[in-house]
């Protein structure tokens, strides 16, 4: 074998081949001229942890995937349905609660089975109108972001950040409510359960994130099945209450004493307040609807048209379920209980299902819905999060996606968050909600404004259409936002109108830190960069004379074309012992002039530092002032255990020259293996450190 | 074609011109063999001319010779099969094929033939594959490209 060559013969004497190795071939692949793939062998560790962390981490999140693998990811409708759609379609599972409880917190909770059908009638048109306008965003932007990229688009930088800090608070906030609410409807179910909400919920919030951190694949095929069979039992259950109710004339449970209080109240007592504080509560329902705008890219081909049909089919769906479970509610003069915790919807199945395993299955769809509504969230935040971080406003890591082709990092962000946020809530849906409607208002409003001058700038056909659908929206969601920090401003609103503005301040602080480290790196587009305009010279910290020390001489004559500009430094409190390494240095290394600093108060490192300092200020003041290159001879441990042994001055001095100006630290390893075959022991010398 | 119970064959050896034929064979064969738990090598030649000596340093930094065999890999895993490639220099690259066919014990040869016509005339099969149909002890396969449609 000859430099990877092996001579073979062949049958005939003139048959002679040469088997060519190919020593690229485990780690990459040649994929066009000039260019090679790194393959997974490329980056897999070498280390027995290293390896073990791997192993671990493939049994947790699967085994790495390539790019080429992304094409697999890309959801189809009924899955987007499904993953994306959650969270809009689960609020109905306490957005009828929320009305009721408006009416009940305002003194009036009998009016709440009259006119709670009015306003979620209302508030189905609203999400008519919200649904449509975002209908416009998926056809008008299919790079996804949803509000982010019509706002950026349309009203400039402030008004996107915005609309980016409400989305973010908004998605982190939906991995709280949904949890809350999914284990309500557990202790709903299962009152035993009720004194481990928080603790149910982190837990589900953790095998969300796992599951996310394994790629949105397997997330669509683990939440598809569980979303549809809620929206089945849930529309057989709004089927058999309304038949009864119509046909056979079923008002509902025995009342309870608050029901017949309640009942006593009349409805001539409610004021255009308390319905508007009805609506706002109400409207929670509209959560998520921004989702699918947002998301477009994990659609398939063609991704506009399938997010704008699945979001249609997503808003009637919605709206049939808000407006069915208030029906029910409203007609069977439910209202929610909270010792033991009874929500509206688990109170309206046990009512049609009776105590069968038909409501123990629907609370568990319901409770499973629930739960995987925060999966919305887990799908948007992070691809938000990414089109940030592209644009420089949060960390570059946001866009960096892992081994599942998930952006880990935003993922392991939010699960975090959301969990702290579950604690703090004490587990409770109603505590959240005050917090959670604001942002999802404001930023309605600030998408739809930005849709209203998208018309008005390109003015394609129907636009005038268009501009008041989108007008009338903006309008609309501009109000409810109003009412909602109003009327809930002290209920934790506050902390959103805090937030949002502390948010686009620190990303703008990021933005320019970005754009100011781009200007300080940019370089001119027309220069030829042929030869290094700076002088190099190398300076080597020495402890005597051995091979490592020798190792480091060696590569810092090949750096330097003048002698002249190359040294080495000792360091010593021993000058007998300097004028020794002299004479033996002089003998053996001719050519490279050895510089003894004595240190009496037996610092190294400053020494060294100054040494240096002094260097450049003697340099000729008409000269631009050279490079220097501190060449570090360094003896590499063979184990991790006796790492601690050696070079730990040179660990010193490093630290002390990072960032140093116009400063080079350029590390020689010694390793003990590779010259152990050299006939010559080393002579005695003391080591670093 | 036999029954399609039993393996077409064993191992093969898949010849590798760098032409246009090479993914078109190499994905027909890696289906096949994958279905018969079958043993696939790719094989290219990079012919040595004779001023230069036989073990010259030629093929190893030649990276379009790399490239033909990293694309038939490649083009292998996308069916989800594992292909061995081998990179030669040889003086007669008919000859490789069928000695390195030979010494593996490859029951099958495949090679590629583009279609194309030289000086307006004759379809070219040029020196290798009438080498290899003539030599080689094992099956041959012969994937011939389709015609243009403006010829056919």
């Amino acid at each position: 074998m000859i430099g990877g060559r092996r001579p073979i013969s062949g049958r005939k004497p003139g048959d002679k081949r040469i088997r060519v190795e190919r020593p690229h071939t485990a780690y990459f692949r040649y994929s066009g001229p000039g260019q090679l793939t790194a393959k997974a062998a490329a980056s897999a560790p070498t280390t027995t942890f290293g390896r073990a962390r791997v192993r671990l981490k493939g049994v947790l999140l699967g085994r790495p995937l390539a790019n080429e693998e992304e094409i697999g990811e890309r959801l189809s409708k009924k899955k987007a349905l499904a993953i994306f759609s959650s969270d809009a379609i689960s609020s109905s599972a306490y957005a009828t609660e929320e009305i009721i409880l408006a009416f009940i917190l305002a003194g009036v909770a009998g009016a709440a089975f009259t006119l709670a059908l009015p306003v979620s009638i209302a508030i189905a048109g609203l999400l008519a109108i919200v649904a449509f306008s975002y209908r416009q965003v998926c056809v008008a932007y299919p790079t996804g972001g949803g509000s982010y990229s019509v706002s950026k688009a349309n009203l400039g930088r402030n008004f996107s950040l915005i609309a980016a800090s409400a989305l973010l608070i908004d998605y982190t906030l939906t991995v709280a409510v949904s949890t809350s609410s999914a284990v309500e409807q557990i202790a709903s179910a299962v009152p035993s359960l009720d004194p481990w909400r928080v603790e149910i919920g982190i837990v589900a919030i953790l095998l969300i994130t796992i599951g996310n951190l394994r790629g949105l694949r397997e997330a669509g095929n683990i939440f598809a099945i569980p979303t549809y069979l809620f929206l089945g039992s849930a529309f057989l259950m709004i089927g058999v209450g309304t038949y009864r109710i119509l046909f056979q004339g079923d008002t509902g449970p025995p009342p309870t004493p608050e029901v017949v209080e309640a009942m006593s109240h009349t409805v001539e007592s409610v004021g255009i307040l308390i319905l508007l504080r009805a609506f706002a509560s109400g409207a929670v329902a509209l959560t998520g609807t921004e989702a699918i705008a947002t998301g477009v890219p994990a659609f398939k081909p063609q991704e506009s048209r399938n997010a704008a049909t699945t979001l249609m089919a997503m808003a009637v769906i919605l709206a049939v379920l808000f407006v069915g479970i208030t029906f029910l509610a409203s007609s069977f003069h439910i209202m929610p209980m909270e010792n033991p915790k009874q929500t509206v919807i688990a109170q309206i199945a046990r009512w049609v299902y009776g105590d069968t395993v038909l409501f123990y299955l629907f609370q568990a769809f319901t409770a499973l819905l629930l739960f995987l509504a925060a999966n919305t969230s887990f799908a948007a935040f992070p691809r938000l999060g990414a089109v940030l971080a592209e644009d420089g406003f949060i960390p570059r890591q946001f866009a960096f996606r892992g081994d599942r082709l998930a952006y880990s990092t935003g993922i392991i962000l939010l699960g975090t968050i959301a969990a702290l946020v579950v604690i703090a809530g004490g587990g409770s849906t109603h505590a959240l909600i005050p917090l959670y409607a604001v942002g999802v208002f404001i930023d309605f409003t600030i998408a739809q404004s930005g849709m209203v001058r998208h018309w008005l700038r390109t003015k394609t056909q129907g636009w005038r259409r268009r501009l008041s659908i989108n007008a009338t929206g903006a309008v609309l969601t501009g109000i409810i936002a109003v009412v909602v920090t109003s009327v809930k401003f002290f209920a934790g609103a506050y902390l959103v109108v805090i937030l949002i503005p502390t948010l686009v301040a620190i990303m703008l602080f990021i933005h320019r830190q970005y754009t100011a480290q781009a200007a300080e790196l940019a370089v001119r587009d027309d220069l030829v960069f042929d030869r290094p305009h700076r002088r190099q010279r190398v300076v080597i910290p020495v402890n005597g004379i051995n091979r490592s020390v020798i190792q480091a001489v060696m590569f810092g004559k090949s750096l330097v074309s003048d002698p002249a500009m190359l040294q080495a430094v000792f360091v010593t409190t021993d000058l007998d012992e300097a004028e020794q390494l002299r004479d033996r240095w002089e003998r053996q290394l001719p050519g490279v002039p050895l510089v003894v600093v004595e240190s009496p108060y037996r610092a190294l490192v400053g020494p060294v530092v100054t040494y240096l300092d002094v260097l450049e200020r003697a340099w000729p003041p008409d000269q631009e002032l050279p490079t220097t290159i501190v060449v570090l001879p360094e003896y590499v441990a063979r184990h991790w255990w006796d790492r601690l042994l050696y070079n730990q001055a040179a660990k010193r001095l490093k630290s002390a020259l990072v960032g140093r100006e116009h400063t080079v630290i350029a590390d020689v390893p010694y390793r003990r293996s590779e010259h152990r075959e050299e006939a010559e022991p080393p002579a005695p010398s003391r080591t670093g450190g | 074609v036999g029954d399609s119970s039993t393996p077409q064959f064993r191992r093969a050896v898949v010849a590798l011109s760098g032409g246009r034929t090479d993914r078109q064979i190499v994905s027909l064969a890696s289906e096949i063999a994958k279905a018969g738990h079958a043993d696939l090598v790719g094989v290219h030649v990079v012919e040595i001319d004779w001023t230069l000596p036989l073990d010259a340093d030629v093929a190893g930094r030649d990276e379009a010779a790399q490239r033909v065999l990293d694309i038939a890999e490649a083009t292998a895993e996308a069916s989800r099969f594992k292909l061995e490639t081998v990179l030669l220099q040889a003086r007669d690259v008919g000859a490789a094929i069928v000695d390195e066919a030979i010494e593996r014990g490859s029951d099958l040869l495949i090679c590629g033939l583009p279609f194309r016509r030289r000086f307006g005339g004759e379809f070219a099969v040029g020196a290798t594959i009438p080498y290899i149909l003539k030599n080689a002890p094992c099956a041959v396969w012969v994937i011939r490209e389709a015609m243009p449609e403006e010829q056919a």
